[in-house]
């Protein structure tokens, strides 16, 4: 039996076997499948509950708008306090304005909306209320003034009203389809930026939350010298090399569970969503976007390669440190290289196509959560795909042959942690 | 087959600011107890881990058992214990001691019955309880030394390196400790520890090594070194009183080259010439009550003390272990 693999098979154990590992790979999926279902059922449940018509319509434009808007806003919820209008000249506008700031103050009202000869006019039209910062009802609203507006204006013109409603109703839903260079694909667009960004995340959070585990474990054998009896059997290159196969073989594992959670989450979301009361139909118009084998190995590369790389550098700073105070300030550069790609994600999130976004999906450091969230975004071609995982290969290499020997001295060093300069000469040195 | 336990020729090792050891070279014949004595700084541990491959010496060569230690699998019949100990703390006793003994090529069954055997003998066995399946954290230190010692010793090595096995055992572990050690020798394994306490290896080294600085300074059976150094040596010990007369003897250059107060008594080396009769009438002269007066053989801490210096002891050295 090789020594690695008795080095491979206590970390791997020891960490599937504790209790964290058990409830954090239970808890992945209830969460995600929470994060994925609650907005369905929130948005479903706060539709009805808001109390959008519960205002009073101020009235100063001479017309019956007043009363359109109110007719309006009573049929977003039915059942609710209906608007009030008052309808009165412009002259008492601010003293009405004043009693029904007390009102809403009252709790009496959501708040007012204020139609004058400006709105009339096609330029302005005044809400305020407890819920004026709710991006969506003052679109509801804004929506609804308009196209009253708009339906009384062409009744001037003398058009037949039922026309007019016939005429306006436009519900128009726009359906994004995501063209890549193998033709269209239904359902892209939202799904593949919610997919994109779901992977990099999951990446991110996978390699920052196991190579601290690395960071710890490294920190613990050193500090208790079981490190030292460990090297006195096997070389050190041996027991880091047994330890970030059985690190990533646990991280891996925790993606497998998740992974088999999430699709059976995905396959019963029906049934699920069901349960809270949301028809079938709006369940299932949630899909996948579709993941090739091919792209399925390359995420993969890149998780392991990624893994890889920030995790021997995590080793490393755990063989350099004797005490729990120094690691903090130790760990800042091998951190800070991977808090980057984080900072960037909205940016490629926003343009894909971009040059920031094109070289951070190159750069060995951010390619491994980068690139993923542009290949789900956006078609990467095959030869570039391949360059950048030579080229994270190359740097995987280079990380591990630099930690290799940083880890080596590291593990006999006690006291100060080294400074840059002493660093570069235990590299040597080993 | 090399009749040596280990080998090491001419060993030098260097780090940036000085050098650790020096042209050194030891030969510890099998199944003997042989103790590596110095100060601390002297190079003791950095002797012992070139001699686990840990360190690579930068010069000289090192074997064990009559194989090199690089690129053989010599390493996995040695048994070491640092002398910083410590666990994996949250993994059962059980399982970090499948684990020590699995890294030295032991296969798991055999492991699980050896554990059983030693949980028994060092009673982390009992009918009461169990503390093989206890985790690590949750023993008390002296149990998780008793731990740590079965891990050394689960593959059954012939060689086995102890550094500093002494320092912070209760008495009862030390004992255990020393009852092993013996029960080792007499199984034909051989021992190797290092301390700086002069008179733990007195008492159970068969030969022993002085370093110091980094130089070997003397080496042989521990017999053979006292006889070397000759039986100049008297135990003096007052029947209370008169101290300030003896002292005054004492400080007489041309008849003691030293002495060191052992509290209960002096160890005097004499001056050469000097003659342990012409030392009894003065002290008696003197008016001074004896209750002991005694050739004796130097300890090792007086040859020590001999051979290297003052300048050799720093501060966390002593005699008395």
């Amino acid at each position: 039996m090789g020594k690695t693999f008795v080095i491979f098979r206590r970390e791997y154990l020891e960490r599937v076997r504790s209790r964290w590992f058990i409830v954090v790979t239970i808890l992945g999926p209830v969460f995600m499948g929470a994060i994925t279902i609650l907005p369905t059922v929130i948005a479903a449940r706060t539709h009805t509950s808001s109390s959008l018509a519960n205002v009073i319509v101020l009235d100063a434009t001479g017309t019956d708008l007043g009363a359109r808007v109110a007719k309006s806003l009573a049929a977003t919820t039915p059942g609710a306090t209906a608007p009030r209008v008052k309808v009165l000249t412009a002259e008492q506008l601010s003293a009405s304005e004043d009693s029904a700031t007390n009102a809403v103050i009252a709790h009496q009202a959501q708040g007012y909306l204020v139609l004058d000869a400006s709105t009339i006019a096609g330029t302005g039209a005044t809400y305020a209320g407890r819920n004026a910062t709710s991006l969506t009802d003052i679109t509801t609203i804004t929506a609804m003034v308009r196209q009253n507006l708009l339906d009384m204006r062409l009744e001037k013109e003398g058009i037949d009203p039922g026309r007019v409603a016939t005429l306006t109703s436009v519900r128009l839903d726009m359906k994004t389809d995501k063209i890549t260079d193998k033709g269209r694909e239904a359902g892209g667009g939202m799904a593949s930026i919610v997919f994109g960004y779901v992977i990099a995340f999951l990446l991110y959070f996978m390699i920052a939350l196991y190579g601290q585990n690395m960071l710890r474990g490294v920190m613990e054998e050193k500090t208790t010298r079981v490190a030292e009896v460990v090297i006195s059997s096997i070389k050190p290159n041996q027991l880091l090399a047994g330890k970030i196969l059985g690190v990533g073989s646990v991280a891996l594992t925790q993606v497998f569970v998740w992974i088999a959670g999430g699709l059976a989450i995905y396959e019963f979301r029906g049934a699920i969503l069901a349960r809270f009361g949301i028809p079938a139909a709006a369940a299932m118009s949630v899909t996948l976007p579709s993941v090739s084998p091919a792209v399925g190995v390359a995420l993969l590369l890149f998780f392991i390669m990624g893994f890889m790389f920030y995790s021997s550098l995590f080793a490393a700073v755990g063989a350099m440190v004797s005490s729990q105070e120094d690691v903090q300030q130790a760990q800042m550069p091998v951190t800070l290289l991977l808090i980057a790609s984080i900072i960037f994600m909205p940016a490629v999130l926003a343009n894909p196509a971009s040059t920031i976004a094109k070289v951070l999906s190159w750069l060995p450091f951010s390619a491994p959560i980068i690139m993923p969230m542009r290949m789900s975004l956006i078609a990467v071609s095959w030869p570039e795909l391949t360059a950048v995982l030579a080229g994270l290969l190359l740097a995987c290499l280079a990380a591990i042959w630099v930690s290799a020997r940083i880890y080596r001295v590291g593990l006999l060093m006690y006291g100060k942690r080294p400074t840059f300069r002493e660093l570069a000469k235990w590299i040597r040195m080993a | 087959m090399s009749d040596f336990a280990i080998d090491i020729r001419d060993v030098v090792k260097r780090y940036e600011e000085h050098v650790a050891v020096r042209d050194f070279s030891l030969q510890v014949p099998r199944g003997v107890v042989y103790g590596l004595l110095g100060p601390n700084g002297a190079g003791k541990t950095t002797t012992i881990r070139m001699i686990l491959d840990i360190l690579e010496p930068d010069s000289g060569a090192i074997s064990i058992l009559g194989q090199p230690v690089r690129g053989t699998k010599v390493l996995d019949r040695v048994g070491y214990l640092p002398e910083e100990r410590g666990l994996y703390k949250k993994m059962q006793v059980r399982r970090v001691l499948r684990f020590l003994a699995e890294l030295k090529g032991v296969d798991g069954r055999t492991a699980d019955a050896r554990i059983d055997e030693w949980l028994e003998r060092l009673q982390l066995r009992t009918a009461e309880r169990d503390w093989g399946l206890a985790k690590v954290d949750e023993l008390s230190r002296g149990m998780q030394q008793k731990v740590q010692f079965i891990g050394t010793l689960l593959h059954d090595p012939d060689v086995v390196i102890l550094d500093e096995p002494f320092s912070g055992l209760d008495p009862i572990n030390a004992q255990a400790l020393k009852d092993t050690v013996l029960d080792l020798r007499h199984r034909g394994k051989t021992v190797i520890f290092s301390t700086h306490m002069m008179d733990n290896a007195e008492r159970i080294c068969d030969s022993v090594c002085i370093i110091a600085n980094g130089e070997k300074v003397l080496d042989g059976r521990v017999a053979d070194v006292k006889a070397e150094h000759g039986i100049r040596n008297v135990a003096l010990a007052l029947d209370g009183g008169s101290r300030d007369s003896v002292m005054a003897v004492l400080a007489d250059r041309s008849l003691v080259a030293r002495y060191d107060d052992e509290n209960q008594y002096f160890e005097i080396e004499l001056a050469p010439g000097a003659d342990a009769q012409q030392l009894l009438q003065r002290v008696v002269k003197g008016g001074a009550a004896l209750s002991r007066f005694e050739l004796i053989q130097p300890s090792l801490h007086q040859i020590f003390l001999d051979r290297v210096g003052a300048k050799g002891v720093e501060p966390g050295m002593s005699g008395n272990g």
